[in-house]
């Protein structure tokens, strides 16, 4: 009965968690809080109205004049308490749930690192601009590497993300493209094990996570083909990177794969009802949202329907990538306030 | 009582204040505690308002001394608390409150960025001594040539694979430093997975811990030495080392050059001590100046901070220059509230009075108690249930005595009552001790908060105790038992235990135990039978008494609001419902209590079973022996299956109508408390919704007549 009917005994394991966590979501800010931000004349005034929020006093200890890096700080360190909180609190399987969260963060970072090193940047500098939640106990060591074997061998061999490296592990050496190659080659992994991860969990939470990380998969094949015109990567190594675990797979990837300028991809596009009609909506034309923030707007509509169901861990995925595109919002509207540059302060993303 | 009944009276009023003198009046009005304003601009941000550049600046003050404090804990320097409770400053002082915060900020500050460099200095020393000296152990163990060997030998090894290196051949390096400890596994795993094992890592632990100098945490840290071979190797080794935050230290080669070093070094850390001594004392004498002051100097920019606050609820009105506050007040309290806003008037100089001014509503005022430190924590429990509207009738009151003593009734025991009440007494008369100091410990405040709640509850125990006859579970025996068993020693010795007739072995000339019940009970088999019967019965009454003085409660309301239909739909369906139920089941208690007696236990009726059967509408009447004269019912001796007598039966002439009756009534009443009164509304409702339609109607006829008058041409 318990492998039949996983929501039964949910609430004995998580149960508490997913009542923390919708606590937590409520406190997203919303419509009408961003409409007072963009009201805001500096940003003591931002600090000043998010005290009235479920923010509270996270900036009350900072000296003024406040900064905008000083704001993504703490936002940052705000989101990574509470997650902290989930994870020392939980037991498998959301626990390893909860880990597949952070190994984004940790690619990320990691090919932050080798971004940076590859500028000659003193890894000292560099380590601040890691997103805490991806941070690793070898990750300040990864400047030894000069090559993706050693990469591997020295640095990652004992993470958890060394299995997604190992397709990586023949490439010469690390340059920019080879370093663009290397992220997608992970995340390309990466979104696949986490998708076979969840379907193995079953019930409300593979429905829900399928979908979310069916679409990220999407997203990511879609940028990798447009993001590639001009460069030198061919069509083949290009085809290598989609990750294969998306509504796309199989029919739509061929398809992409031999995309050749932006309208083949829109015509690939077409043939899927939801990704038809973000490409319509977009453009880079003034007064038009660009692509990118037509599938950001995308993934909070989908990650807050996986509110709307119960007993899964999908809404651990869906609070953590909310959270994350508020902050980008605040920071959007931070920046926009400190310049004094008000024209777009408009184009954040609402949530609720 | 009277003032706890109900709420007091409230009435919202106007008060404008002159903008200058509008400061120390809503001062004087905080200090005063009695008015409650109504935020008359909702919809202005936080960051819009009137006063909110001085609020920041209470914020950075506030900022200001949470570092001050948080300096002042972290030497551990205790916060005298004098129960000060000093005013809100004149606006003007702000400014020299800023400026002494600004300058212990500052000297704070720069004391500390030089202690934490000293700090550093010094941890970076002591880490060197601490380098030399463990190298020096590791070398003088093994000889310099031994460790070396040592490290070549395993090196050569794992790299020759067995092939023979020329020992000498190989000239190895080293570089030694510190680490924290709980790095040095992945350390050392990433020194051997980097450098495919071609380098030889030796750690040892320092045996003291050292202080972080930011922190002041201490931290445990290991000595290491790494021996490799070459340049490329040695570029590798300091790389990891940066990666892993590890120090690096010069550690000459020879024995003599390690020694001289470590006699300069401990040297340097000798100056060093007496420098930091001087500037932890220069710290202390900084923070030995707040730290009087600064309790009363949080208090005072709390206030300034709630009083602009209030101030920005306020209208402004600019013809006049002078603020506009709407607030509630308790019409008892006004001429306190009229003598606060005078003293405020002049305390800020103004000529110009501010005016008070009551102001008719319609809104709902909100609920106030004047409570005073006994009544309150029963305020509180109450309130914790839900808040009375206001001019309700508060159940407050009554808690005071029911609270404690339904706890009692279920404590019931005079030892444990005793010590409790000795603790709640203890916590009474220490109270102002106990409430000055504000204690973080949660628990033992909580106990703090109801010390006169438990008090109470240890009074009644002891009363509920010696009901109970229950002191530590043993009963005592004060006033001599009324049983007295008749048998002799020989029948006794027989069995170990005998059943007590209470028509043989109860003494009736002195009469039933004076107050509670007999001890004897005590050493009976059937005692928690006896006493669960006793207390369950004894609960219900208390509990349906509970019931109806809730009930009462309710009527009382009605009649105070004036709400008649509630009465008649609500209260007294209430009534019946829970007195042809519960109240007939009380009744039966007492009967059983009253009318059946020792002469005949086994016609004695089951309550429990009669009142389900009530419900089931089952009775099994007594049959009326051929030649039998006398009451049925009565408690005689007679062979009770002669009448069909057990505890199942009726009992009483004319139990079967009554019950009956009652349960019809009863079950009458629920669909009255169900339905009537949302129908009588409704019919209500219709009514004026009838004439309001009728209105409409009317006024579009006389519309479209007006219209079509127009259209037509004339």
């Amino acid at each position: 009965m318990m492998n039949y009917m996983p929501e039964m005994t949910f609430n004995v394991d998580h149960g508490y968690l997913e009542g923390l966590l919708r606590g937590f979501k409520s406190g997203i800010l919303r419509q009408n809080d961003y409409l007072n931000l963009v009201q805001c004349e500096t940003l003591e005034d931002l600090k000043l109205h998010l005290q009235s929020t479920d923010y509270g006093n996270f900036l009350a200890n900072e000296p003024s004049p406040l900064t905008v890096s000083v704001i993504d700080d703490k936002l940052k360190e705000k989101l990574v308490v509470e997650f902290q909180h989930l994870r020392n609190q939980c037991v498998e399987p959301l626990s390893t749930f909860l880990d597949y969260i952070t190994y984004s963060y940790m690619i990320d970072n990691i090919i932050l690192l080798i971004t940076g090193i590859l500028h000659q940047r003193p890894i000292n500098e560099l380590i601040p601009k890691c997103h805490p939640l991806g941070s690793f106990e070898q990750m300040e060591a990864i400047h030894i590497a000069s090559t993706p074997a050693e990469l591997y061998n020295a640095v990652l061999v004992d993470t958890p993300i060394a299995p997604y490296f190992l397709d990586c592990i023949s490439e010469q050496d690390l340059d920019e493209m080879n370093i663009e190659i290397i992220r997608n080659t992970l995340y390309k992994a990466y979104l696949e094990d986490f998708h076979s991860f969840c379907r193995e969990l079953g019930g409300a939470t593979a429905e829900a996570m399928c979908e979310a990380l069916a679409f990220e998969a999407d997203r990511r094949a879609f940028i990798i083909t447009i993001n590639s015109f001009g460069t030198e990567l061919t069509k083949e190594d290009r085809a290598k990177l989609y990750p294969r675990c998306g509504d796309l797979y199989p029919y739509g990837l061929q398809l992409l794969a031999k995309a050749d300028d932006y309208d083949q991809v829109r015509q690939v596009a077409d043939i899927y009802g939801h990704y038809k009609e973000l490409f319509e909506g977009s453009g880079t034309g003034p007064g038009e949202k660009t692509l990118e923030d037509k599938f950001f707007e995308q993934e909070v509509n989908f990650m807050k329907n996986s509110f709307m169901q119960q007993f899964q861990f999908g809404v651990f995925y869906a609070y953590v990538k909310l959270k994350e595109q508020e902050n980008r919002n605040i920071i959007w509207i931070a920046e926009c306030v400190a310049q004094r540059h008000r024209a777009k302060i408009d184009s954040y993303i609402p949530i609720f | 009582m009277g003032a706890l009944f109900r709420s007091e009276e409230m009435n919202l009023c106007q008060i404008f204040l002159q903008s200058e003198a509008a400061y120390a009046c809503v001062s004087e009005l905080g200090e005063l505690g009695m008015v409650q304003f109504k935020d008359l601009n909702p919809d202005v941000n936080a960051f819009q308002r009137k006063f909110v550049s001085e609020i920041m600046r209470c914020e950075e003050m506030e900022r200001k001394l949470r570092y001050i404090h948080r300096e002042l804990k972290k030497d551990g320097m205790k916060i005298p608390d004098r129960d000060e409770n000093p005013k809100a400053p004149a606006p003007k002082e702000m400014i020299d409150l800023e400026a002494t915060f600004e300058k212990i900020e500052s000297e704070l500050k720069e004391v500390n960025t030089n202690a934490e460099a000293l700090r550093r200095n010094y941890l970076e020393l002591t880490e060197l001594k601490e380098v030399l000296k463990k190298t020096q152990i590791f070398f003088a163990e093994h000889g310099r040539h031994g460790i070396v060997d040592d490290a070549q030998h395993a090196l050569a090894h794992d790299e020759g694979g067995g092939g023979f290196v020329p020992v000498t051949s190989v000239q190895l390096g080293f570089v030694a430093g510190v680490i924290p400890r709980e790095k040095v596994p992945a350390f050392e795993r990433l020194l051997w997975f980097a450098n495919r094992g071609n380098t030889f890592l030796k750690h040892d632990e320092i045996d003291q811990p050292l202080e972080d100098p930011v922190s002041g945490d201490a931290i445990s840290k290991c000595v290491f030495l790494i021996f490799f071979q070459g340049e490329q190797l040695k570029a590798r080794v300091r790389k990891i080392c940066e990666g892993f935050k590890a120090t690096l230290y010069p550690c000459p080669e020879s024995a003599s050059e390690r020694v001289e070093m470590l006699n300069g070094v401990s040297t340097r850390l000798e100056d060093l001590n007496t420098v930091l001594h001087q500037t932890e004392d220069h710290r202390k004498r900084v923070l030995m100046s707040a730290q009087k002051e600064i309790r009363p100097w949080i208090i005072k920019v709390k206030k300034i901070k709630a009083i602009y606050h209030t101030l920005n609820m306020c209208n402004f009105d600019v013809s006049h220059n002078s603020l506009i506050a709407e607030c509630w007040t308790p019409v008892s309290g006004l001429e306190e509230i009229q003598s606060a806003l005078k003293h405020g008037t002049e305390l800020s100089g103004s000529t110009v009075p501010s005016i008070l001014h009551r102001m008719q509503t319609k809104e709902v005022p909100p609920t106030y108690f004047k409570t005073n430190k006994f009544t309150t924590v029963f305020q509180e429990i109450i309130d914790a249930y839900g808040i009375a509207t206001y001019q309700e009738v508060n159940p407050a009151p009554y808690a005071i005595i029911s609270f404690p003593f339904l706890f009692a009734v279920m404590f019931g025991d005079f030892g444990h009552g005793f010590i409790m009440f000795l603790a709640g007494l203890w916590m009474v008369i220490t109270e102002k001790k106990l409430t000055s100091g504000k204690s973080d410990n949660e628990i033992m405040s909580m106990f703090v908060g109801g010390r006169y709640i438990i008090t109470m509850m240890g009074l009644f125990s002891v009363y509920t105790g010696l009901i109970y006859n229950d002191c530590f579970s043993k009963s005592v025996n004060i006033f001599g038992s009324g049983w007295h068993p008749s048998y002799d020693f020989r029948t006794l010795q027989k069995e170990t235990s005998w059943t007590m007739n209470p028509a043989d072995h109860f003494d009736n000339t002195t009469g039933p135990y004076p107050f509670g019940v007999d001890p004897i009970w005590q050493s009976s088999m059937n005692k928690i039978t006896f006493t669960n019967s006793l207390k369950m019965k004894m609960s219900v009454i208390f509990g349906v008494s509970q019931m109806l003085l809730g009930v009462l409660l309710s009527f009382v309301n009605h009649a105070y609001f004036r709400r008649p239909l509630n009465v008649f739909c609500e209260f007294i369906p209430q009534l019946v419902f829970l007195m042809c139920l519960f109240g007939y089941l009380v009744a039966l208690v007492f009967y059983k209590w009253l009318f059946f007696t020792a002469e005949c236990p086994q016609y004695a009726p089951q309550l429990l079973i009669q009142f389900i059967n009530m419900f089931l509408l089952t009775y099994t009447p007594r049959v009326m022996p051929a030649n039998f004269t006398g009451d049925l019912y009565a408690c005689t001796s007679i062979e009770p299956t002669s009448i069909n007598a057990t505890s199942q039966t009726v009992f009483f002439e004319h139990q079967q109508p009554i019950q009956i009756t009652l349960v019809i009534l009863a079950l009458l009443m629920v669909p009255t408390m169900l339905l009537v009164k949302p129908f009588v509304l409704r019919a209500r409702h219709n009514a004026r919704v009838k004439v309001s339609m009728l209105l409409k109607v009317v006024v579009l006829k006389i519309a479209q007549h007006c219209l079509s008058m127009i259209k037509c041409p004339p």
